[in-house]
């Protein structure tokens, strides 16, 4: 894509025919840092039109005017200004991110910067590149202001929660449409588990140059219905014309658990449930006896079951890439293997990926060219958070049974399941992806300026699921049990555009785009299930005595697109846009085929004008504006249909309904409003820009509640509103450029406010949660009844009342607001060190102001209701009437302080080092010999302190089983890996 | 020229993308369009099979209608008498076990569950009701009709004794019972007017005879293993006794006796085990592959501790195992020791015991046998102080018959005596709770007629209907 700009030049200047008294200039631009050649820098006359172009080795040769300065710029550096007078000019770039003549890629082209009128987040390759990252979109988590991540759990392979500006969906997608080279791709969850897993965790990072997201109306609304959440499109690195580089890579990491929560030992165990017992008339042991069916409760056991759940983690990559081309073909050839095994014990995840990116011109007017991209992936999963297998849940056995039996084997006779029987013999939970992501484009340049490009994408993942439980399980007893399931999912996707670029009136610019676009998704899948196998020896259906499931699926998705686009610049000084889109949908009703999704934009480039020209504090200063609305499709496939189904009754199925519809149902759709103010100061020495943004949300898609009497729960229609309010800030600073200690500083931080607007009637809480939906109120807000402490004269669980008084009585409490799982703001810090050959990156990452709810709390937390064993703080319980306490006094089975309530909400701000990245730079002279051109090595780490006041594992969660609804859960949920990785990077 | 050249690629690009509206119209494959779904005399027949299939789901008789009475109807305090604890919900699950230890919420996912699936079998039934005149052959017609009748009229039944007062905690039962729903929802706006208020429990009963008494008359003498004439003679007796219209019970009970089709298997165990024996008037259908859950629903997933089978989550007291006597071989087949998850450790003291009623994943579940017409019809001559069909001795010594309990037969039994045999053999049958409302009996120190004995609608119902839909005293 980055191509296209010199293109463009290009033809350009062929119109330009115009010449002065030319001298003819020779030089070099060498990387600043190493010393090596940039291959495709452009050097232009300053405020001019002559233009060239470096070759393989750095070298060019311009001819220009006499006395003119000359601007040396590639992408990733920040421009420097020469004057064209003795030759051969020695030109050393700098490397700088946030440079405002920066190529931003938009949707269908790429565009400079300064120009976008747009709001548009970019994280380019070297802000990531090297970290042990367990799939690419982690990298925009702190570093793309408006883009909030929450990780959800320290599984491999798990889906993330991404939210671009707020929350914009309720039951349709929160998640941002998902764009490779031109691509769209499939990045919701394949797989028929209960949790998610991602699909983006097939791509390699290291094979992205940069990601883009799409923030507001102006930027998105040129993928329309599919927009809403905002879209990332992602641009894979591309071949260069120069010189053949090779380069490899390889690190190794480590990881344990962030954190860890606290739990009862033997005798603080025995401690706690003897009281407990006793308050309620129970001998403690034999109550124990009965419910588990051992007399451990006379033991010597001590075992610290939550820290089986455990493994210490690894991460292994080697990459390898090759790079080149001459001026007719570019390519880039690349392969990566990555090997992480997680810190939960059965957990790992492989990646094996290929790449090839070739384009060719075949004439003056002809180019052509391909991406290709292959992966497998093989991940070991761990069973969902609500699975009494998942091993976080380990740590609800009473420390007082042992680990092993007396045979030697996993202990049975436990309280719950012991899991750590899945992790025997042959069990095996794993799920293959093989997927490729590929392209092919045509370009034609029409005339001077008008270009048409075809390009036909496809998107194929081959999923595969295959799960065997021996005998000794809890699934898979008695005889064994089996499951395969394969989906396979196509994407093709076929644009085809037109592109018109052109000077008007000597001053003015127009860029225009016309396109129409044709898409086409199926699934497929077959899955069978199989029981009674002879022993744990055989795992394959094939030796299963009964086929006890199958099932096949299909579905399918159709778009038919037609898009426009225009931006006019004058003076490099007044910048207007509009683009429009037409989507329509087989997902839509028949009532509501095709929705249109218009946008309009305008930048001033304040710095241009007289008033600021000559500033020496101001450099840049640019307001923009957009107003546009934008769509979100993901509102299910036949959502718009009245359905039946058939549901088996022993031999024989029978018909039953499944879904009552409105024909009238269509897309979601947002407007929004965004205003902006890009600044650069102190020769842009610092840079950065302020956003405000204002979504109002129509149309929401609910499942409206009906009342159950009709045989329905709730019909799907288009019967909500919601609002998302913000500001986004971003501020780069060159704070020590020139010597040899370099620092450069990129701060960010970002507020939304999400309100619902309109409902037809609240989304309650449901049995275990505390997320709801009201008018007036955030999105998945906590609702319940709330704690109130203990009584200190009788020990009694206390409850807010009707009256504002407290309660012991559960049913009397009120339910009230009791928190918000949507941060007050959130952000990142990032400091980039360089002293000659050492490089130090290091990013924090911070969330304030969200509430996290731990729901297992009624089992863990709950001074000994039940025998699940408990965490430490429950020891300070009610012993004595005086006492003051928030934990009630313990009383088995009876439901002292039980019930959902705010007993178990906490603040889950944190404060994160991110991600660490030291390195050092060989020098040329020690590798000249070993014919190296560059060397690097470094040790990085992922998460390397965590500052919170949360009591669980770790506050970045989010359990899925609980629904999109319930933010901020946590369920016996996993903690994040930190990861310290040693690493070399060679380029030959 | 350019403009020449435009168009040329314009029309490429249109035609490259086929863009015309038709590509637009996807038919689901894995459903279909219920605007077609229902055209043929089969199809109205398959919903009759789908109304089934729902009803064995474990959130009706699949689990929770055999489940929820027994926890309901048991004492969970420690003091309690021995017999009196009955079963113990030892399980995670808070729906459940709010039902046994009367903490019910109003959100209690159980009673919520319940609800929604008897509504969802309720509008199924409705809509075979609704699309009769598809089926052209009277006799199909009738026995189709009969069955939704019944159908709608056993799901109104369950519902209006879970979720109201029950019959008789007001004079006239002018209590809330249920919503009685008697027609489908097709769109949208069928579906809004299902917001209607909760009709009296008095109403509820009689609309339930209505349609049982209905299908008697339309339902064949036998219909494989689906509802026949004799199924609803046998919950019209069900009924009657729950109203203490003992005379209506007995002669119900009677006709199912009478009509011969039944007789009690030699072996206790074998109604559980086998499928669709003598002794069964109804039983849900189950298979290896269809059943009501092996891991979070179905019968033995809850009571079972087998190696590999059952959460082992409702352990049976044994003082009411003590009950039976010791030749009984019911105590010696309706009961074992866990083997499996919750084991017993007996060197240990440990006797952890589970009801053997309920042992595979895939075994039939019998909803009502021919044991409980004998007992009820026992239980009503001897209040009425008649012999209708057969005297009360005759009709308990069928049920303690030495083949089948190798026990002795009671001389002139007792009210307490048939009652008494009436627990032991329809133990762990989802009966409990119901036999203490009529009898007027307690659990723990809640009277019969107790609120917390009773479910909550469910909060979401309230709230989707604005509160047409009213909730249940003490929630």
């Amino acid at each position: 894509m980055r191509k296209l700009k010199p293109m463009l030049l290009m033809a350009l200047l062929l119109s330009v025919q115009v010449l002065w008294a030319q001298i003819s200039v020779t030089g070099r631009v060498t990387e600043e840092r190493t010393g090596t050649g940039i291959a495709g820098a452009t050097i232009s006359v300053k405020n001019g039109t002559a233009n060239a172009v470096t070759n393989a080795d750095g070298n060019f040769t311009i001819n220009v005017p006499q006395n003119v300065t000359l601007v040396v710029s590639y992408v990733g550096f920040r421009p420097q200004e020469v004057p064209a007078s003795s030759s051969p000019i020695s030109v050393r770039l700098v490397p700088g991110d946030n440079s405002l003549n920066e190529v931003v890629v938009v949707g269908y082209g790429t565009k400079l910067k300064r120009d976008v009128t747009s709001s548009v987040a970019k994280v380019s390759a070297r802000d990531f590149e090297n970290l042990p990252l367990p799939s690419f979109e982690q990298a925009l988590q702190g570093r793309a202001a408006g883009v909030f991540i929450n990780s959800g759990s320290g599984k491999l392979g798990q889906a993330l929660n991404i939210r671009v500006r707020g929350i914009s969906s309720i039951s349709a997608s929160q998640q941002p449409f998902v764009v490779i080279d031109g691509v769209p791709v499939v990045s919701q969850s394949l797989g028929s588990a209960t949790e998610p897993d991602n699909p983006l965790a097939t791509i390699n990072p290291d094979d992205i140059e940069s990601i883009e997201v799409l923030k507001d109306a102006a930027a998105a609304a040129i993928y329309g219905a599919r927009a809403s959440n905002g879209v990332l499109l992602v641009t894979t690195k591309s071949g260069k014309q120069g010189r053949t580089k090779v380069s490899a890579g390889a690190y190794y990491g480590w990881s344990e658990p962030t954190r860890k929560a606290k739990f009862l030992n033997a005798t603080q165990y025995r401690e706690l449930f003897t009281a407990a017992a006793e308050n309620e008339g129970y001998d403690a042991a034999e109550e124990f006896a009965f419910e588990t069916g051992t007399d451990d409760w006379n033991s010597t056991n001590n075992t610290n079951w939550a820290d089986q759940a455990f493994q210490k983690g690894s991460i292994q990559q080697y990459t390898a890439s090759a790079t080149g081309g001459d001026a007719r073909t570019r390519f880039l050839i690349s392969g990566s293997y990555n090997d992480q095994k997680g810190i939960l014990i059965g957990n790992r995840l492989t990646r094996g990926t290929a790449r090839i990116n070739i384009d060719h011109n075949l004439s003056q007017r002809f180019r052509v060219g391909t991406n290709i991209s292959l992966s497998q992936s093989n991940n070991y999963r761990v069973p969902s958070d609500n699975a009494f297998s998942n091993p976080i849940q380990l740590n609800a056995l009473p420390p007082i049974q042992a680990l092993k039996a007396a045979d030697g084997l996993n202990n049975r006779n436990t309280l719950y399941y012991n899991n750590l029987i899945e992790l025997e013999g042959n069990n095996r939970n794993l799920n293959k992806t093989y997927r490729t992501i590929s392209s092919a484009f045509l370009e034609y340049a029409i005339a001077p300026g008008l270009r048409f490009r075809s390009q036909n994408g496809i998107d194929f993942t081959n999923f595969q699921e295959s799960q065997f439980l021996g005998r000794r399980t809890l699934d898979g007893a008695p005889t064994g049990y089996s499951f395969d399931n394969q989906v396979t999912s196509t994407i093709f996707t076929t644009t085809n555009t037109l592109n018109y670029n052109k000077s008007v009136g000597g001053s003015g610019n127009i860029d225009a785009l016309a396109g129409i676009e044709y898409q086409k998704g199926l699934s497929r899948g077959a899955s069978v299930e199989g029981r009674a196998f002879p022993s744990d020896r055989f795992t394959r259906i094939q030796n299963a005595a009964i086929i006890s499931n199958g099932s096949s699926s299909e579905t399918e998705f159709r778009f038919v697109s037609y898009f426009a686009r225009a931006n006019y610049k004058i003076n490099d000084r007044y910048l207007v846009g509009v683009s429009a889109r037409t989507d329509g949908s087989s997902r839509f009703g028949k009532d509501n085929r095709y929705g249109f999704f218009p946008a309009v934009s305008a930048g001033w480039v304040l710095s241009e004008e007289n008033f600021l020209k000559n500033s020496n504090t101001v450099s840049f200063l640019k307001l923009r504006s957009s107003y546009g609305r934008t769509g979100n499709a993901e509102i299910g496939n036949f959502s718009a249909l009245p359905l039946y189904t058939s549901l088996p009754y022993a031999d024989i199925a029978g018909l039953i309904t499944s879904q009552i519809a409105d024909p009238a149902l269509s897309w979601e759709s947002t407007d929004q409003f965004d205003i902006g103010l890009d600044f650069g100061f102190l020769n842009n020495r610092i840079t950065g820009e302020l956003d405000y943004f204002n979504k109002n949300t129509k149309d929401l898609l609910l499942s409206r509640p009906l009342p159950a009497t009709s045989g329905f729960t709730a019909i799907t229609q288009n019967i909500g509103d919601m609002t998302n309010k913000g500001f986004e800030f971003v501020l780069n600073a060159n704070i020590l450029q020139g010597g040899a200690f370099r620092w450069t500083s990129s701060f960010n931080i970002s507020t939304y406010r999400n309100e619902v607007t309109r409902l037809v009637s609240p989304i309650t809480p449901g049995q275990r949660t505390l997320g709801r939906l009201a008018v007036g109120q955030p999105y998945g807000q906590f609702y319940g009844r709330k704690y109130m402490g203990v009584n200190p004269e009788n020990g009694d669980a206390l409850y807010l009342a009707a009256d504002g008084k407290t309660t012991n009585d559960y049913n009397l409490g009120v339910d009230t607001i009791l928190g918000d799982p949507n941060p007050d703001f959130y952000g990142g810090w990032n400091n980039r060190f360089s002293y000659k050959g050492f490089d130090l990156d290091v990013q924090a990452q911070f969330v304030s102001g969200n509430d996290v709810y731990n729901v297992a709390g009624f089992f863990q937390s709950v001074n000994g209701d039940y025998f699940d064993n408990q965490t430490v703080d429950q020891l300070n319980y009610w012993k004595n009437p005086g006492d003051i306490t928030s934990i009630p006094q313990p009383r088995l089975y009876a439901g002292n302080g039980a019930g959902k309530s705010s007993r178990w909400v906490q603040d889950g701000s944190y404060l994160r080092i991110k991600s660490v990245n030291l390195g050092y730079n060989i020098p040329r002279n020690v590798l000249r010999n070993a014919k190296i051109e560059s060397a690097r090595v470094y040790v990085a780490a992922q998460n390397l302190f965590t500052f919170t006041k949360y009591k669980g594992y770790d506050p970045e969660v989010n359990t899925t089983y609980v629904g999109n609804l319930n933010l901020g859960h946590d369920f016996y949920t996993p903690p994040q890996a930190r990861t310290i990785s040693v690493g070399v990077n060679i380029g030959l | 020229m350019k403009l020449k050249q435009f168009a040329i690629v314009l029309l490429t690009a249109g035609s490259l993308s086929t863009a015309c509206t038709k590509v637009l119209d996807v038919a689901p494959q894995q459903s279909i369009d219920a605007l077609t779904a229902i055209q043929t005399a089969d199809d109205v027949n398959q919903l009759v099979i789908g109304s089934y299939s729902l009803m064995g789901t474990g959130q009706l008789y699949g689990t929770n209608l055999f489940l929820l009475p027994d926890l309901l109807g048991s004492d969970f305090n420690a003091g309690a008498a021995a017999a009196a604890r009955y079963a113990t919900w030892v399980g995670t699950f808070q729906g459940q076990r709010q039902a046994f230890r009367k903490q019910m919420t109003r959100d209690n996912s159980e009673a919520s569950r319940t609800w929604i699936a008897a509504y969802r079998t309720i509008n199924n039934a409705n809509l075979v009701l609704q699309n009769l005149d598809k089926v052209t052959d009277v006799a199909e017609r009738n026995r189709l009709e009969g069955e939704a009748l019944l159908i709608r009229g056993v799901m109104h039944f369950e519902l209006v004794r879970l979720f109201a007062l029950p019959w008789g905690a007001t004079p006239n039962n002018s209590q809330a019972g249920v919503v009685i729903q008697t027609t489908a929802s097709n769109n949208k706006d069928e579906a809004a007017a299902a917001a209607k208020p909760r009709a009296t429990v008095a109403a509820v009963y009689a609309a339930v005879l209505a349609d049982m008494t209905a299908a008697v008359g339309k339902l064949p003498a036998s219909n494989g293993t689906r509802f026949n004439a004799s199924t609803a003679q046998a919950y019209l007796s069900r009924v009657y006794l729950q109203q203490g219209n003992f005379a209506a019970a007995r002669d119900a009970a009677n006709a199912v006796i009478a009509s011969g089709k039944y007789s009690l298997n030699a072996s206790v165990a074998a109604v559980f085990s086998n499928r669709n024996t003598a002794e069964s008037i109804f039983e849900i259908q189950q298979n290896d592959q269809n059943n009501a859950g092996q891991s979070n629903d179905g019968m033995a997933t809850f009571y079972a501790s087998l190696p590999g089978i059952g959460r082992a989550d409702v352990r049976i007291s044994n003082g009411f195992y003590n009950l039976y006597n010791d030749n009984d071989l019911r105590k010696r087949e309706w009961y074992y020791l866990g083997t499996g998850a919750r084991p017993a450790d007996p060197a240990n003291g440990v006797l952890n015991r589970y009801s053997g009623k309920w042992k595979s994943f895939s075994q039939n579940l019998p909803v009502i046998r021919l044991a409980e017409m004998y007992l009820n019809r026992a239980e009503c001559n001897l209040r009425l102080g008649t012999a209708v069909g057969a005297t009360p001795e005759q009709d308990l010594a069928q049920v303690r018959n030495p083949i089948r309990t190798n026990l002795p037969s009671i001389v002139n039994p007792t009210l307490a005596d048939v009652l008494n045999e009436r627990q032991l053999e329809l133990a762990f049958e989802g009966h409990r709770i119901h036999d203490i409302r009529r009898l007027g009996g307690s659990v723990g120190t809640y009277a019969w007629n107790a609120d917390i004995l009773v479910m909550p609608i469910p909060a979401r119902e309230v709230d989707a209907t604005s509160g047409v839909i009213t909730q249940n005293p003490g929630y």
